[in-house]
């Protein structure tokens, strides 16, 4: 079977272009490495940790594989445990270089981008507020989900620095759409949704894209190799069998690499040959580098207002509030930005009880008072590209499957300090503003959201892949994932990869009908 | 919560109008939200002999003691805390060198109040850094003992109230005064 396209990988990425080329009338096959998970099932959603002898709730129910490791996390990928926080990027975020000179400029503008915004909004089902600002502009959105207690009290104490709070923004259901039901609320979003309320990959698009007839998975078959022809073309992909180590291939006109950034650099890293001895897709030498993950910290508190006030019911659907980017038009010491996501931890577990000073009835007695205040601060600011933050392949180590294992070197510039620097600060100021209790500040940025590895770029000698996520050397060969960005913004980054996914799926359909693959 | 389900099968029919492969009623397969049932924590202590296991238990209920809710023994916590030194070499270490320090003093036959001296004494030295093998005990026992605990049924439900994990049919707008 020679299929129209082959992808590597079943997430926000690969699950979107699956969907949107199938319904094209494209023949499809998706290649992911973990197994088919059911999410009504499989997932221990409405868990709580007392029901465990260790007191950790495991991702799986027993006896139920997926997200044993990085290459075999299950059809749908991270989507299924994301939360869902899907933000538009702006004008300023895809040109950083053209409005500051720091970073690298995106080969498309948000122009480019707004329209496929809208239709995987439109698709997926996002909630939100229209706020009108510069820096986060607005979508298709459902109606917001009201902020809780303390996010009012955040939002009013922010107000007095002259600092916005705004509602979150989801894809997560706040009214039924499509079949799938509003949210319930119940508090665990990254656990897996068992109602598909928040989106994911599996359940949305590739679930109905089977039923054009369209669409083939290959579950629990990991790639380790993209192929190519001797004339420059990528032929499909080899895999490895999970479960039984079995080979095999799977042959397509075009291939579309979207296994999760650090997972697709290393795809294209073992894909080695006489033409691109170094990594396929690799003449320009930029392969892994301009690794730029987001670099978050956490400043915990207790806001006093609602200390000793009991609890109630507030876990929702865990964040309901932002604090978006407010930096761009402040003076300021440094290039680009941060926003702070916040009051996503429920309350299913009470970890900081260990680092609360003192014991006894008194510290007992402090820990309950304080409970129900508890809130957690997570400024994510953005990282320049170095030289010196890239992604390898390690050349010892090996995983189960005998592949190499994927290495990651970050090492934050003076600006990245800056902002890491300056997000703490104002995390500070804004949360003592909002009347809180401080009980710890981070000392160091930790990575999240991993991005870059395989950037877009105009220039074939600076860049993997062009403004269609298309690389640059194998014309057939496309990368659809956070691997692809060329600058990271200080915004989670799904929504974009969707949007991306959606923008590349329409170039492959146009092509595979004008016989170009 | 009968009727909301009863309100969210209907919703979900309504919405079955495009290609989302689900009835509706499909979608609450595991739709069960229990209170959640106990897991037994181990029976016997397998990592500390009787003497240090009656230690471990002491000092773990006089950091959480009885108040109108059980204590830390009461919530089992000591068999929580022997069942992770159980299979963490490193800390069974650090807390058998603090039992040895608690030996060495006859805390078990020290009253109450001399009791709670000797552990201010190092948890104020814990809390400002200081990293003796009393102070790693102290934090070990600490942080096992606040885990054991707040993860039991009877410190998450009974002691801290929790509420969530619940359907909810909608999410309750809240209000503050304006300052």
């Amino acid at each position: 079977m020679l299929y129209d396209v082959v992808i590597a990988g079943s997430g926000a990425g690969g699950g979107t272009l699956a969907a949107r080329l199938a319904r094209a009338g494209a023949k499809v096959a998706v290649v992911e490495g973990g197994p088919k998970v059911n999410t009504r099932t499989d997932f221990n959603t409405h868990a709580v940790p007392y029901e465990f002898q260790s007191r950790h709730i495991p991702t799986m129910k027993p006896g139920k594989p997926g997200f044993d490791s990085e290459r075999t996390r299950g059809i749908g990928g991270k989507t299924l445990l994301w939360n869902a926080v899907a933000w538009r990027l702006s004008q300023r975020d895809f040109k950083g270089r053209t409005y500051e000179g720091a970073g690298e400029d995106w080969p498309v503008s948000y122009a480019d981008m707004a329209p496929y915004y809208d239709s995987i909004e439109r698709e997926v089902g996002v909630c939100g507020n229209p706020d009108h600002l510069e820096d986060l502009p607005d979508g298709q959105f459902l109606p917001p989900v009201p902020m809780k207690k303390s996010d009012l009290l955040v939002q009013r104490g922010a107000a007095k620095l002259g600092v916005k709070v705004i509602h979150v923004r989801k894809a997560t259901l706040s009214m039924p759409r499509a079949g799938r039901p509003s949210c319930h609320f119940c508090g665990n979003c990254m656990a897996g949704c068992d109602v598909v309320a928040k989106y994911n990959s599996a359940d949305v698009h590739m679930v109905p894209a089977l039923k054009t007839g369209n669409l083939e998975l290959f579950p629990n078959s990991i790639v380790y190799e993209v192929m190519t022809s001797s004339e420059n073309k990528a032929t499909g992909v080899r895999y490895i069998n999970r479960e039984t180590k079995a080979q095999g291939e799977v042959l397509g006109k075009c291939v579309v690499v979207s296994c999760a950034c650090v997972q697709s650099v290393a795809l294209l890293l073992m894909s080695k040959s006489s033409r691109y001895p170094t990594g396929l897709a690799n003449s320009s030498g930029e392969l892994g580098r301009n690794f730029i993950p987001h670099f978050t910290n956490g400043v915990e508190c207790f806001l006093e207002d609602l200390i000793g006030q009991g609890t109630s019911n507030d876990e929702g659907f865990l964040d309901h509030a932002y604090v978006p980017s407010f930096m761009h038009n402040q003076k300021r010491e440094y290039a680009r930005s941060f926003g702070v996501q916040f009051n996503y931890q429920n309350r299913r577990s009470v970890g900081w009880a260990r680092n609360f000073p003192g014991f006894g009835k008194g510290y007992k007695e402090a820990v309950k008072a304080r409970y129900p205040a508890h809130l957690v601060f997570s400024p994510y600011g953005e990282m320049l590209p170095n030289r010196t933050s890239y992604v390898d392949l390690d050349p010892v180590a090996k995983d189960k499957w005998g592949l190499p294992e994927a290495r990651r070197f970050v090492v934050h510039s003076e600006n990245d300090r800056k902002i890491f620097d300056s997000m703490t600060d104002w995390s500070v100021r804004i949360l003592k503003s909002a009347g809180a209790e401080i009980l710890s500040v981070g000392k160091q940025p930790v990575g999240n959201h991993e991005l870059g590895g395989a950037r877009m770029g105009a220039d074939p000698k600076r860049s993997v892949l062009n403004a269609y996520c298309q690389s640059h050397d194998v014309p057939n060969l496309f990368v659809v994932d956070g691997s692809a960005f060329p600058s990271a913004s200080e915004k989670n980054p799904t929504l974009t990869i969707m949007a991306l996914a959606a923008r590349t799926a329409e170039h492959i359909a146009d092509r595979l009908k004008k016989g170009e693959m | 919560m009968a009727e909301r389900r009863q309100a969210l099968k209907i919703m979900g029919a309504i919405g079955v109008s495009c290609m989302f492969p689900y009835e509706a009623d499909e979608l609450y397969g595991q739709h069960v939200h229990s209170d959640g049932t106990e897991a037994a924590l181990p029976a016997k202590p397998t990592a500390f002999n009787t003497t240090e296991f009656g230690l471990v238990a002491r000092v773990a209920d006089l950091i959480i003691p009885a108040t109108d809710t059980p204590g830390a023994v009461g919530a089992g916590v000591p068999y929580y805390i022997d069942m992770i030194c159980a299979s963490n070499e490193s800390l069974k270490r650090t807390m058998l060198a603090g039992l040895r320090w608690l030996a060495g003093m006859r805390f078990a036959s020290l009253n109450e109040t001399a009791q709670i001296a000797v552990l201010e004494t190092v948890s104020k030295s814990a809390e400002s850094g200081g990293d003796g093998e009393p102070e790693r005990f102290w934090r070990a026992i600490k942080s096992m003992t606040a885990d054991g605990y707040y993860t039991s049924r009877i410190g998450l439900r009974d002691e801290l109230g929790y509420k969530g994990n619940t359907v909810l049919d909608h999410f309750p707008e809240s209000q503050i005064p304006e300052h």
